[in-house]
């Protein structure tokens, strides 16, 4: 077996200088029901703010629930539905890139194939 | 000198540069690799072998840095970079080749060098390493790509990978789509790259001859691993695992 020390070295000083942190794809998995539940409770908060403000006369509890209800819902609704975005789109743009290669080497492939064929074909 | 279950006795006290502890990963909700254990020490070529669908190239993907596991940790030189971007770790000497090599088929051999220069070395002193390393690389430096063939595209997509001074590589699945001379050749490449001191992890599904350059092979199966050994122990027990699954591989 053979080892190279200098090179060794440098690359275990690089990676520990590495300004980077660890993270499991289960913290992926977990913001993006968060997402979700976030928008579902928001959602479900805007609407109870909405059915509030209809049922009371009362301006200022109508804007209580307004304030409490519908402004915090939306906001949570957003905010939500930003982070499921983020993280879904994140795994979609993944495998969306993986897909794009995978198709750029079969049409390479084909190309070399195609031009192999060619070259094969006496000229008439 | 061999221990017991096979490991090299002073190579097992160096500390890896590359570490899979018990490795979980998963497509939506497939998981495809249940808790893989793997270590690559300094200078070490590390074989990963088994059937086709057992899991290697996940396992590469993993350590790479591409698909971030849902358990377990990804240790390269003793921190943990579980999640860590695959640029991150390429620019500081964890470098892939991938399966259907990952060159740009419309580039020229020397627009792809050039490619591999963001690390900041200068293109002719890549290009020389190159030349001097692959010489038909050198007759070609003009030409598109795409119109070359799998063994030139294999070579410089090593040649690449060289580029940025790699202390580790991962190698996936070199002899895809090549002819049994081609691959021969390339791996006496693969073992020079070795003899100078890169550590390899490579996974291949056609074992013989990465077996002639592994100091350690290890067998993979269902998605996990099944034997790791010296690569002459794991050859006796390669049919059993690609015929018979991980019971059979064993005994």
């Amino acid at each position: 077996m053979n080892e190279s020390p200098d090179r060794v070295q440098q690359f275990q000083i690089e990676i520990e200088s590495m300004k980077a942190k660890a993270t499991n794809g289960a913290n992926e998995t977990r913001l993006l029901v968060l997402g979700v539940v976030v928008s579902l409770a928001g959602l479900v908060l805007a609407l109870v703010g909405g059915i509030g403000v209809q049922q009371h006369s009362n301006e200022f509890n109508q804007r209580s629930f307004m304030a409490t209800g519908s402004f915090l819902g939306i906001a949570l609704l957003i905010a939500g539905a930003a982070l499921f975005i983020r993280y879904s789109l994140a795994r979609y743009l993944r495998f969306w890139l993986i897909r794009l290669i995978h198709e750029s080497h079969a049409n390479t492939d084909r190309i070399v194939e195609a031009i192999e064929r060619a070259a094969e074909v006496p000229p008439r | 000198m061999t221990s017991p279950d096979g490991v090299d006795a002073r190579s097992a006290s160096v500390r890896p540069l590359l570490e899979l502890e018990a490795i979980r990963a998963a497509y939506d909700t497939i998981e495809v690799l249940h808790g893989v254990d793997l270590a690559v020490r300094p200078g070490e070529v590390m074989a990963l072998l088994g059937p086709n669908g057992a899991g290697k190239t996940t396992t590469l993907s993993v350590a790479s840095g591409v698909i971030v596991p849902t358990g377990g940790r990804v240790v390269v030189a003793g921190r943990d970079v579980t999640g860590v971007a695959p640029e991150e770790l390429s620019r500081r000497g964890l470098v892939t080749i991938p399966e259907g090599r990952g060159v740009f088929p419309n580039l020229t051999v020397k627009e792809n060098l050039r490619m591999a220069t963001y690390a900041g070395r200068p293109l002719a002193e890549v290009e020389a390493m190159t030349y001097e390393r692959f010489e038909r690389l050198g007759h070609r430096r003009n030409q598109v790509v795409g119109t070359m063939s799998g063994g030139e595209q294999q070579m410089l997509a090593m040649a690449r990978g060289l580029a940025s001074d790699p202390a580790v590589m991962l190698l996936d699945e070199l002899s895809m789509g090549l002819a049994p001379l081609v691959v021969k050749d390339l791996y006496e490449v693969v073992g020079q790259i070795a003899a100078s001191g890169v550590s390899i992890l490579v996974v291949e599904q056609f074992a013989r001859t990465v077996l002639g350059i592994a100091t350690t092979a290890a067998i993979m199966s269902h998605g996990r691993i099944v034997a790791v050994g010296p690569p002459e122990e794991i050859e006796e027990k390669l049919s059993a695992a690609y015929l018979g699954g991980e019971r059979e591989a064993n005994r």
